[in-house]
C-alpha cells in the first residue's frame, strides 16, 4: 500500500451520475448481474450436477430399470418416457431456482447491491435470468441425452417451433415459481426439502413415467389436474402424436400449459416483486 | 480531498444527522429513539453488545431497513425519501462479507466498479488499483468462498472503496477475525482515516472502538447510554482493573468484605471474580496484594487488566452486558 497508490485513489472522481438513464441503466445492470449469476453456474458442481446428472439418472433407471415392467399400448417406451423426462426434468427447474434464490438472499452480497445506486429490480432480474439459463442448459442435456440413447422424436418444423416455445414459456414460469419459493422459505436446506415432498410426487402423478388411466384414485384425480401433466401430455403429444386421455387439460395440453403458465407468472411474478421490495424495506 | 464529491453533497451538510430513529420487529424494539451525528471527516463508533442494535441502527442509515420513526440525513439527504441519492454517497460493508463467493476476489470487484456506473476498462483498473492497494494481490484469481475471513475482510473493504464514499460504514469489521487479521484491518482503517474518510464504525470491542474513533455512542437495548471521546468513555469506567478470583464462595465473601473497606469493588459472584478499579495500575495492584496477603485468604488469580465492554457497563447501567440476544440480532436479518 504504497502513498502513491492511496494519493491516486483519492483522486478518483466519484462514479457517473446514472439517474438520468433509467431504462438503459436497468437494462445494463440486468446484464451484468445475469452474466454473475451465469458465472457461478459451473462453480458450484451439486447445482450443476443437479440440472445434469439427475435427469441421467432418472432416464436409465425408468429406461433399464423400471421400463422393462412397464408397457404402454400404442408407443414404445423409450418414447413414451422421453416426454415425461422432459416435463419432469423442466418441473425440477422449481427446486433450482428456488434453492439458488435462497441461497442468495441468505448472502451479505444482496445487502451490498440493495446498498448501491443500482436499479433493484435488475437484481431480481439478472436472478430469474441465470436461473432460467440454468434451466435451459438442464433441458439441453436432457434432449441431447435422449436422442443418444435413441428416442426418436415424430415432429414436424411447425411442431418443433410450437414446442421450443412452450418450453422457454414453461421454463420462465417456472423459475418465477422457484424464486418465489426460494423468498420464502427460511433456508435452501428447506426448499430442497420442499421440493422432495411437493415437486418431485407431483412429477410422478402427472403420466410421466406410466399412464394416468392406470393410477388409483387419488393419484389419478390429482394427475388429471396436475400442471405437470399438461406439461408432459404437450411434450407427448407434440414429439409422439400421441393423445393423453382423463381429463379436459389432458384432452387441451397445448391451451392448458400456457394458462398453467399463465396463471403462474401472475400470481408468482406479483408475489415475488412485493417479496423482494418488502424485504429491502421492511 | 472530499472536495470531488461536492457536488453531489449539500455543502456543508454533517454526514449522518439522525434524530429519534426507531425500528421495531414485532414487539421487540430493536433500535429506541436513537439521536447520532457525525460530522464530516470523523470516526464515529457504535459500541455495544450483540442485540443492542448497532446493525439495525447502520441498516437504516444504509437505506436497507425503513425505519418506523425518526429521521436521518446522510449527507443533506433523507434515507427515506432521498435513498437514491444516499446510496450514492455511502458506502456500506455488513457484518457478513458482502461478496459473491462464487466470484474471485477481482471479479468481484470488478463487478460492483461497473454496477456503481464505470466502463469495462475503467473498472478493471479501478479492481487492480484496489488489489494493490489492499493487498489482496497473492489471492486475487482464487474465489471469495475459499478464502480465509481476514482475506475476504479485506476484499469487502476494497470494494466497498471503489468510489470514495461520503460516508463508509463498516459493521463490526473484525468480529470473528483472528489476531493479526484484525491488526491488518485496523492498519488499513487507520490509513483511510488518515485520508479524512468519514467513518461511521460498529463494534463489540472497547479496544477497537478506543483504537480507531473520534467519539464512541455506547449503546444497549437500542437506546445511547454514553457518548463521548474514548477518553472520556474510559474515564468514566475506570482506567484499568485488577481482578482477584476467589477459590470458593466462602472466601469470596470473605475478600468481599476486606476489598471493599478501601477499593471501589464490583463483585461477579458466577465467576468468583471481584473487579477492583485501579486508576493508578501498578501500584494499586500492590495495595491489593498486600491488603489480601495481611488478611490471609487464599485466592485463585490476582491480575491487572485494561476495561473491557463488560466494566463500561457495569460502569454505566449498573448491569453487565448481555450477551443473550443472540436470537433478537437474528431479527435484523430479516
Amino acid at each position: 500500500m504504497s502513498s502513491e497508490a492511496i494519493a491516486n485513489s483519492s483522486a478518483r472522481i466519484i462514479a457517473p451520475d446514472r439517474s438520468q438513464h433509467a431504462v438503459r441503466r436497468f437494462v445494463s445492470d440486468s446484464a451484468l448481474l445475469t452474466a454473475r449469476s451465469l458465472r457461478s453456474i459451473p462453480r458450484v458442481p451439486e447445482r450443476l450436477l443437479d440440472v445434469t446428472i439427475q435427469p441421467i439418472i432418472f432416464i436409465l433407471l425408468f429406461l433399464y430399470v423400471f421400463g422393462s415392467a412397464i408397457h404402454v399400448p400404442g408407443i414404445s417406451y423409450k418414447n413414451y418416457l422421453f416426454p415425461g423426462i422432459l416435463g419432469q426434468s423442466l418441473a425440477f427447474g422449481v427446486i433450482g431456482a428456488g434453492v439458488a434464490t435462497s441461497n442468495d438472499m441468505t448472502e451479505g452480497v444482496l445487502d451490498r447491491f440493495r446498498s448501491m445506486p443500482i436499479s433493484r429490480l435488475s437484481i431480481i432480474t439478472g436472478q430469474v435470468m441465470g436461473q432460467f439459463c440454468e434451466a435451459l442448459l438442464g433441458l439441453t442435456i436432457t434432449v441431447v441425452v435422449g436422442l443418444l440413447l435413441g428416442w426418436e422424436p415424430h415432429l414436424t418444423l411447425a411442431h418443433g417451433i410450437e414446442l421450443a416455445a412452450l418450453m422457454v414459456l414453461a421454463v420462465f414460469a417456472f423459475t418465477w415459481t422457484g424464486v418465489l419459493f426460494g423468498m420464502l422459505v427460511r433456508s435452501p436446506d428447506a426448499m430442497q426439502g420442499m421440493g422432495f415432498i411437493i415437486i418431485l410426487p407431483l412429477t410422478f402423478m402427472a403420466g410421466t413415467f406410466v399412464p394416468i388411466e392406470g393410477l388409483d384414485a387419488v393419484p389419478k384425480a390429482i394427475a388429471h389436474w396436475d400442471p405437470i401433466s399438461a406439461l408432459v401430455a404437450t411434450v407427448r403429444k407434440l414429439t409422439e402424436g400421441y393423445p393423453s386421455h382423463g381429463s379436459w387439460q389432458l384432452d387441451h395440453p397445448e391451451i392448458a400449459m400456457v394458462l398453467w403458465c399463465g396463471l403462474l407468472l401472475a400470481i408468482c411474478v406479483p408475489l415475488a416483486l412485493r417479496r423482494f421490495n418488502r424485504t429491502l424495506a421492511s | 480531498m472530499l472536495s470531488s464529491d461536492a457536488a453531489n453533497s449539500n455543502a456543508g451538510a454533517a454526514a449522518i444527522e439522525a434524530e429519534g430513529l426507531t425500528k421495531h420487529f414485532g414487539d421487540f424494539t430493536a433500535v429506541d429513539a436513537l439521536d447520532l451525528n457525525v460530522e464530516t471527516g470523523t470516526v464515529v463508533s457504535l459500541l455495544g453488545p450483540n442485540g443492542a442494535g448497532k446493525t439495525t441502527m447502520v441498516r437504516m442509515l444504509a437505506t436497507l431497513l425503513r425505519p418506523d420513526g425518526g429521521v436521518a440525513r446522510i449527507a443533506g439527504h433523507d434515507v427515506v425519501s432521498e435513498a437514491e441519492q444516499v446510496r450514492r454517497v455511502i458506502s456500506l460493508t455488513g457484518q457478513f462479507a458482502a461478496l459473491d463467493k462464487n466470484l474471485t476476489a477481482r471479479e468481484n470487484l470488478t463487478l460492483m466498479a461497473r454496477l456503481r456506473g464505470h466502463a469495462r476498462g475503467a473498472a478493471r483498473s479501478i479492481a487492480e488499483e484496489l488489489i494493490a492497494r489492499f493487498d489482496v494481490e497473492e489471492f486475487r484469481d482464487r474465489l471469495v468462498k475459499d478464502l480465509s475471513g481476514g482475506q475476504r475482510r479485506r476484499v469487502d473493504l476494497a470494494a466497498g472503496l471503489i468510489d470514495r464514499p461520503q460516508l463508509l460504514v463498516l459493521d463490526e469489521p473484525t468480529t470473528g477475525l483472528d489476531p493479526r487479521s484484525r491488526q491488518v484491518v485496523w492498519s488499513t482503517i487507520r490509513e483511510l482515516v488518515a485520508e479524512g474518510v468519514t467513518l461511521l464504525l460498529t463494534t463489540q470491542y472497547l479496544e477497537e472502538a478506543d483504537a480507531l474513533a473520534d467519539k464512541v455512542v455506547l449503546i444497549d437495548h437500542g437506546r445511547e447510554i454514553a457518548a463521548g471521546t474514548p477518553a472520556q468513555l474510559k474515564a468514566q469506567v475506570g482506567e484499568q482493573r485488577v481482578d482477584v478470583v476467589a477459590p470458593d464462595g466462602a472466601a469470596l465473601t470473605r475478600l468481599e468484605r476486606v476489598l471493599e473497606e478501601s477499593f471501589t469493588t464490583t463483585v461477579a459472584r458466577e465467576q468468583r471474580t471481584i473487579s477492583i478499579a485501579a486508576p493508578e495500575e501498578v501500584a494499586n495492584l500492590a495495595q491489593v496484594t498486600e491488603a489480601i496477603r495481611a488478611s490471609g485468604i487464599g485466592v485463585d488469580e490476582i491480575a491487572l487488566r485494561r476495561p473491557t465492554l463488560d466494566d463500561a457497563f457495569l460502569a454505566l447501567t449498573g448491569h453487565p452486558a448481555q450477551n443473550d440476544d443472540a436470537s433478537k440480532e437474528s431479527h435484523d436479518e430479516q
